[in-house]
C-alpha cells in the first residue's frame, strides 16, 4: 500500500495534476477570501470554510480521474494486479495518495488563518472544528469520485462523470429545501454532504457528522474494491 | 513448478479457454503457441493472477494461486502484451516502484536495479523518462521490471511483437540468457521464434491444448518417421511395390528431378515388427533390383506440426 501511496503522491507532481488542483482551489479560494473576509472586514473563517467547501465539488474530480480510470486505459492495472499487493492495498494507497495532496492544500489557505489573526481575532478552537469538517467532506468527497474513476474506462469520462454526480448531490441539497413531504426532506438531508458540514460550520463538533463522513468514505471504498474485484472475476 | 488443472475462462458468454491443463517445468524456456484468439494471452492473464479462472486451479509451486495469490504472485515476474509502463517515470524511478511492490528489501534495491538494468541494456537510459523511450526500449523496461524482485518464473506475452529486426534478435537473445537462470514462459505466434528458442511446445486452438510436448519430440514424429526417396525405378512398378511394405503408412510421389528416377516421400510406422523402415525398403530395393541413389530420414518443421495439429482440430 504504501508503495501505491508514494508512486501516486509523486505521480501528481510528475504530471500537472497536483499543482493544477492545488493552484486553481488557492487561486478561487483566494477571490473568495477577498469578498467574503479582506473587502467585509470580517473575521468569520467559518463562514467562509463554507464557502469554499463548494470548490470540492469543483476540484477533486481533478484529483480523482487518472486514479483508476487511466490505469485501466493504459492497462498498468496488470502489473499492480499481478504483483504481491491486495486490492484494499492498492485502492487505499492511492486514496490516502489523494487525501494528502488535499491535506497538504488545505495547509495552504492557513495562511488566510494567519493574515485574519494578524488583524483581527482567530478562536483556535472553532478554527479546528471547522478544518475538521472541512477536510472530512474532501475525504468524502474523493472517496466517492474515487469510486466513479474505477467506473469510468477513461481520465477525462472519470472527471465528466464525478463533477457530475458531485453536482447532483449539491442539487439534491436544494431540492431537500423545497421538498414538503417531511420523510423525504429528511432522508435527503442525511445523506447530503453539504447538510451534514454545517453543525463544523457552527463550531459544533458534532460526531455523528464525522461518523457519516467516515462511513460514507468508507462505504465507497469497499464499493470501489467489490467493484474493481468483479471485474476481475469477469476477465477485466 | 507452474501447472494448469481444467482451467476453464468465459467472458460473458464466450468461451475463452476451455479445460485446459498443462505443466510448465522448472528451468524450461515454454512456448505457447496459437493463432490470434487462440487463449495464448487469457491462458497467461490467469497464470499470472490478473485474473481468476471460472473453473479449475492454478498452481504455482503446488500452491493454489486463489488461495495464496500473494506467495504465488512472489514467484511470477509478468510482462504483459502492452508493457505496464509510466510515462511520467524516469527508468530508475519506475522500476524503484516495482521492487518496492514486490517487496525488495529496501537496502538492496539500488544494487538490484542496477543489476537489472545492466542484464536488459538499461543503464545508458536509467534517467530518462519512460514516455520518451523508443519502443525497443521500452519494450526491454517491460522485461526488466518483471525481473524485479528475481522471480523464478517469468511470463512474456508476445514479447517481439511490433519490434523491429534487430530488436526482434536483442529481445530473442534476452530472453535466450533469462532461460540459463530462470523458467520462461512465452506466447507467440511466431513458429519461427519458438523454434529457436523453447524446449517445450504447447500448441493452443480455440481455447485447447491440441499438442503440448518437448520441441524434439514435436517435431521428430513420434512413431512415425518420414523418409525421402529417390529411387532408380519406373514410378508404375515401383509404387505398388512400396505400398505393400509392412511398415509404410503412406506414398507420396515428389516431382521427379531426372529421367527414371522416382522421388518418394514414404510415411512409415516405426514400432514395425519386421524392423526399422530403412532396413525394410533397401531390402526390398534389393529385391527389385531398383537402385537406391538417396534416402534422408526426414523431420517435421514446427510450421508443418503447427498446421497439421490444427487442421486436425478444424
Amino acid at each position: 500500500m504504501i508503495s501505491v501511496w508514494k508512486r501516486e503522491l509523486q505521480s501528481y507532481f510528475y504530471t500537472p495534476v497536483g499543482y493544477l488542483f492545488m493552484g486553481v482551489f488557492l487561486a478561487l479560494s483566494s477571490v473568495m477570501f477577498y469578498l467574503q473576509i479582506l473587502s467585509q472586514r470580517s473575521s468569520d473563517l467559518l463562514t467562509f470554510m463554507g464557502q469554499i467547501s463548494y470548490l470540492w465539488m469543483l476540484l477533486t474530480p481533478v484529483l480523482t480521474m487518472r486514479l483508476l480510470a487511466e490505469e485501466r486505459q493504459k492497462r498498468t492495472d496488470q502489473l499492480l494486479l499481478t504483483s504481491p499487493v491486495s486490492l484494499t492495498g492498492i485502492v487505499l494507497g492511492k486514496y490516502l495518495a489523494a487525501v494528502t495532496v488535499m491535506v497538504l492544500t488545505v495547509l495552504l489557505t492557513m495562511v488566510y488563518a494567519l493574515i485574519v489573526a494578524i488583524y483581527g481575532q482567530v478562536y483556535p478552537g472553532e478554527l479546528m472544528v471547522g478544518l475538521t469538517g472541512f477536510v472530512l467532506q474532501g475525504c468524502a468527497f474523493i472517496a466517492l469520485d474515487l469510486f466513479i474513476s474505477g467506473c469510468a474506462s477513461n481520465p477525462v469520462s472519470a472527471a465528466v462523470m464525478a463533477f457530475g454526480v458531485n453536482f447532483a448531490l449539491w442539487i439534491l441539497d436544494m431540492v431537500e429545501l423545497s421538498v414538503t413531504a417531511p420523510w423525504l426532506s429528511g432522508v435527503l438531508s442525511f445523506f447530503s454532504l453539504y447538510a451534514r458540514n454545517e453543525p463544523f460550520l457552527m463550531g459544533q463538533l458534532s460526531f455523528a457528522s464525522i461518523g457519516f463522513d467516515l462511513s460514507f468514505a468508507a462505504a465507497c471504498l469497499v464499493l470501489t474494491i467489490h467493484m474493481l474485484d468483479s471485474r476481475r472475476y469477469r476477465g477485466g | 513448478m507452474i501447472e494448469l488443472k481444467h482451467v476453464t475462462k468465459r467472458y460473458g458468454a464466450t468461451l475463452a479457454v476451455s479445460d485446459l491443463s498443462f505443466r510448465a517445468p522448472e528451468g524450461q524456456i515454454v512456448g505457447l503457441l496459437g493463432q490470434n484468439g487462440a487463449g495464448k494471452t487469457t491462458t497467461l492473464n490467469m497464470l499470472t493472477g490478473y485474473f481468476p479462472p471460472n473453473e479449475g486451479q492454478v498452481l504455482v509451486n503446488g500452491m493454489d494461486m486463489l488461495h495464496n495469490p500473494r506467495e504465488c504472485k512472489r514467484c511470477i515476474g509478468y510482462l504483459p502484451e502492452k508493457p505496464p509502463l509510466y510515462d511520467e517515470m524516469t527508468v530508475e524511478a519506475y522500476l524503484r516502484f516495482v521492487c518496492e511492490l514486490r517487496e525488495v528489501e529496501r537496502r538492496a534495491i539500488v544494487a538490484h536495479i542496477g543489476e537489472i538494468m545492466a542484464i536488459c541494456g538499461l543503464t545508458e537510459v536509467a534517467k530518462r523518462l519512460v514516455g520518451r523511450l523508443s519502443k525497443g526500449f521500452r519494450q526491454r523496461v517491460g522485461v526488466a521490471q518483471a525481473l524485479c524482485g528475481n522471480p523464478p518464473v517469468i511470463v512474456l506475452d508476445e514479447p517481439t511483437v511490433g519490434l523491429d529486426p534487430r530488436q526482434v534478435v536483442e529481445i530473442r537473445e534476452l530472453i535466450r540468457q533469462l532461460g540459463k537462470t530462470h523458467t520462461v514462459i512465452f506466447s507467440s505466434h511466431l513458429l519461427s521464434e519458438i523454434q529457436q528458442l523453447c524446449q517445450r511446445v504447447i500448441i493452443l486452438h480455440k481455447g485447447r491444448v491440441i499438442r503440448e510436448a518437448d520441441m524434439a519430440e514435436l517435431t521428430d514424429g513420434g512413431d512415425k518417421v518420414r523418409l525421402r526417396a529417390s529411387i532408380a525405378m519406373n514410378e508404375e512398378k515401383l509404387l505398388p511395390a512400396l505400398k505393400g511394405l509392412d511398415c509404410v503408412c503412406r506414398v507420396k510421389v515428389l516431382p521427379a528431378t531426372e529421367e527414371n528416377i522416382t522421388e518418394v516421400e514414404l510415411e512409415c510406422d516405426a514400432r514395425s515388427d519386421r524392423g526399422d523402415p530403412q532396413t525394410q525398403l533397401f531390402r526390398l530395393l534389393c529385391g527389385l533390383d531398383a537402385p537406391l541413389r538417396m534416402l534422408a530420414p526426414q523431420r517435421d518443421t514446427l510450421e508443418e506440426v503447427f498446421l497439421r495439429a490444427t487442421a486436425d482440430e478444424a
